[in-house]
């Protein structure tokens, strides 16, 4: 093995030896920039190898795959790394304590109902909230489809919602329900004569939740819908008239094969991003009446209480779920549209 | 060249040169020191700042800048627990929770003062002067302990704001004095007299519907008698409960007799329970609100603000709202009084969870800045910055500055400031601090929403402490 500056294979093997006997010998907060560097000669090593070889595109992406590393790859290996270790952010000391982490989210009898409670409160929030969006989206979509006066303007309004802060959909909501200040229980007294909190109740806070998060995301599910229609041609309709096929019919042959993978793509993100339901929870009632989600809940562990491990174990688990479930829908979605 | 214009050539030399010699020498020694602070944005540490820079001269001659960094409340934690725990080390001073003292000491970030006072007996004498209610809390961990890390920044107790319109209207007396055989608390001292009972009376009396008659008046909205706080964020109910518990002769697990202290048996024990059961009894008085659990410190002073309640408990620290017209409805209808008690062998016993914050030095201050940090902090807590201080609107646990006449005077809740003090007790400040805060506050919102009573609510935060503490062994 010849020793020159695009041999990354030889880099590889040097950084390796380095890194080892710098992890052994030498405290944490030294061996991490050692490695910092080692990673760093890899990486030169691969930029002189390509220059070499002028395999100039690769050359072209390596910025933007040196950022991704740095900003996202690295952080992600990190905290990876991290969960196999006994470690507080707020405390000095670290202690390898391989998959005892993980065990421990899932099985103590401290932590481990807490966090179940969470995920199955996850899971019905992913099905309640992307069902309510992908509902309401595509049936807003199927209106704006429609030429009618005011189009445009109300077509704005409906966005408008997806454009705001959460955290200020979030107090908007929380004025919403407010039993005393807020409109809704005010319409419901006059109407009923009693005294409505929607949010006293697990059925009420969820409903609540849930309305808020299709109020910001079905627009959303709408404008991905919405292109899909309009990408339609209109002379599939006029010969589907002219042979008197149903509305149904055309619905089911004609518009939805080209909303399909829009729905479908709308549907994946809105079940990745109903994945990390945080802000709003915390914002209308705080995890209060069994509405705790595990991304608030991570929040608690990881950062009030400095658990930086256990945190970190309990996000890699949710990950690993998340990525078995979308990998499950594309496999789904790639059967159906190969079989269509 | 004649002589005198010789002399008077050489006496300007001879000027200029002493010019540029005392000019030179002062440079030299006068130091440029800046201490960096994080701080919550809210007027006590906006009005510390601003004393700084208009009045504050450091004995030492530097030139000593303080650099504040606002932050806002709700993600005043966030930022300082990032701040300390990523080691970027930016903070000489950190305003901090009591209760955060155990964790940040224990990670090596905030400072121990005990050299600094033994060093300098002024400085001793100067921290003190505080109370030794609020020193406990706002400066020792262990709790109770003889190590000090804290200083006051804004002391805060809990009391009671009233409407005097409703209270005091005759009407109003009339009927209450009919139904209930006892005269409704209207004046500070009667607000004082109050116990949990009395407080109740005046949640169930005035609950009116709108239209009815309030204080001579249809009331234009719904109206409640009481509110006091009983959220499931952060520690919006505990600090609540935990007046009930320890003023009904139960208690929390008890640090300062740890390892031998239990948490089980105590936590849970049947005055807890009773103390417990006391204080959910009174949230059917309250706003509808308090049924969502969510009605935390900030809703219960926006209820009252807005006039829906004729009395409400809340932290000091929150009252300067309510005597702004721009944004209370009640500024000129208010009478402030201490928070109710509990009666036991004739006497109303008040304890009350103590609120409010200290500032602390961290570890990574030069002793250059630690210097000047001491003179700042005898400067902050000398009487008359303090006094100065609770006229802009602050509240001093210094002695000869409450003890004064003239500090009733500030404020109109400060009457019920000083009698308080010796009621005050502090939750944990161990470093498991958030863990037991987290798991307790879920427990009590349990409660407060009605899915679980008292005995259950008890029972599990007694078992979730007993079985973490002792892991931590902090319960043999």
């Amino acid at each position: 093995m010849r020793l020159s500056p695009d041999n990354w294979k030889l880099a590889i093997l040097a950084g390796l030896a380095v890194s080892a006997a710098a992890v052994i010998a030498l405290p944490a907060s030294a061996s991490f920039w050692i490695i910092g560097a080692v990673a760093a000669m890899i990486a030169a090593a691969f930029v002189v190898n390509a220059y070499r070889r002028k395999y100039y595109g690769g050359l072209l992406v390596a910025p933007a795959i040196a950022v991704l590393f740095v900003m996202n790859i690295f952080p992600l290996l990190w905290s990876l790394g991290l969960s196999f270790y006994a470690y507080q952010s707020n405390q000095q000391s670290i202690r390898f304590v391989g998959l005892a982490n993980y065990i421990k989210v899932l099985t103590n009898d401290i932590m481990a109902p807490a966090n179940w409670g969470a995920l199955v409160n996850t899971a019905m929030f992913v099905v309640l909230t992307v069902t309510a969006q992908m509902v309401v989206g595509f049936l807003l979509a199927m209106l704006f489809a429609k030429q009618f006066p005011l189009r445009k303007y109300l077509l704005i309004l409906v966005l408008t919602p997806m454009m705001l802060s959460v955290v200020a959909s979030g107090v908007f909501f929380t004025y919403y329900y407010d039993p005393t200040f807020g409109i809704l229980s005010y319409v419901v007294n006059a109407i009923t004569g009693g005294q409505f909190i929607l949010m006293s109740t697990k059925v009420g806070a969820v409903t609540g939740i849930v309305f808020a998060d299709a109020w910001m995301w079905s627009p959303f599910v709408m404008l991905l819908v919405l292109a899909g229609l309009v990408s339609v041609p209109k002379y599939l309709y006029e010969a589907a008239a002219i042979d008197r096929v149903s509305k149904w019919r055309q619905f089911w042959t004609i518009t939805f094969p080209y909303i399909r993978g829009l729905l479908m793509l709308a549907l994946l993100f809105r079940t990745i991003e109903a994945f990390k339901l945080a802000d709003l929870v915390i914002l209308l009632t705080k995890g209060g009446n069994d509405t705790m989600t595990i991304s608030y809940h991570l929040i608690r562990i990881a950062n009030e209480q400095n658990k930086t491990s256990e945190g970190a174990a309990l996000s890699y688990l949710m990950l690993f779920m998340v990525i078995v479930l979308t990998n499950l829908y594309l496999y789904i979605a790639n059967r159906r549209s190969q079989g269509a | 060249m004649t002589v005198v214009t010789k002399m008077k050539g050489f006496a300007a030399a001879a000027g200029l040169a002493a010019t540029l010699l005392t000019g030179g020498a002062s440079y030299a020694l006068a130091e440029e020191v800046t201490l960096t602070m994080a701080v919550p944005d809210w007027p006590p540490t906006r009005i510390m700042k601003k004393f700084f820079d208009e009045q504050y001269k450091p004995p030492s001659g530097n030139k000593v800048k303080l650099d504040v960094d606002f932050i806002p409340w709700p993600d005043f934690y966030t930022r300082v627990n990032a701040s300390l725990t990523s080691g970027e080390q930016k903070y000489n001073f950190i305003v901090s929770d009591s209760q955060w003292l155990g964790a940040f000491v224990e990670g090596g970030y905030y400072r121990k003062i005990n050299d600094l006072l033994d060093a300098d007996p002024d400085f001793k004498k100067t921290l003190m002067s505080v109370h030794p209610a609020p020193l406990a809390a706002y400066s020792t961990y262990p709790y109770k302990s003889e190590n000090y890390y804290g200083f006051p920044q804004f002391p805060d107790v809990l009391v009671t704001f009233g409407r005097k319109d409703i209270l005091c209207n005759e009407e109003e007396q009339k009927n209450f004095q009919a139904k209930y055989g006892k005269k409704l608390p209207c004046t500070g001292e009667e607000i004082d007299a109050m116990t949990w009972d009395d407080f109740k009376n005046v949640g169930e009396f005035f609950r009116r519907k709108k239209g009815e008659m309030l204080a001579g008046a249809p009331a234009e909205d719904d109206f409640y008698g009481i509110a006091f706080q009983a959220g499931k964020g952060y520690d919006f109910s505990s600090m609540q409960i935990n007046g009930f518990i320890w003023q009904m002769g139960g208690n929390i697990w008890d640090e300062t007799q740890a390892p031998a202290g239990q948490a089980e048996g105590v936590v849970n024990s049947p005055q807890a329970v009773a103390a417990l059961e006391k204080y959910l009894s009174l949230l059917e008085y309250m706003p509808p609100v308090a049924k969502t659990g969510t009605m935390d410190i900030f809703k219960s002073d926006e209820l009252f603000r807005e006039g829906k309640v004729a009395m409400n408990i809340d932290w000091i620290g929150l009252g300067e709202a309510s005597l702004d017209p721009k944004s209370s409805k009640v500024s000129d209808k208010l009478v402030f009084g201490q928070m109710p008690g509990t009666m036991v062998d004739g006497k109303n016993v008040k304890w009350s969870n103590i609120g409010g914050q200290p500032f602390v030095l961290t570890t990574w201050t030069t002793p250059e800045q630690t210097k000047e940090a001491v003179d700042f902090v005898k400067w902050w807590l000398s009487d008359d910055i303090q006094h100065q201080f609770a006229a802009s609107g602050g509240q001093s646990a210094v002695k000869s500055v409450y003890e004064d006449p003239k500090y009733v005077t500030y404020r109109p809740w400060n009457r019920a400031w000083a009698p308080q003090l010796d009621w005050q007790k502090d939750v944990w400040h161990v470093p498991q601090f958030f863990e037991l805060l987290t798991q307790q506050q879920d427990q009590f919102d349990l409660a407060i929403t009605g899915k679980q009573d008292a005995k259950t609510t008890l029972d599990n935060i007694a078992k979730f402490q007993q079985d973490l503490l002792k892991n931590a062994g902090l319960i043999q």
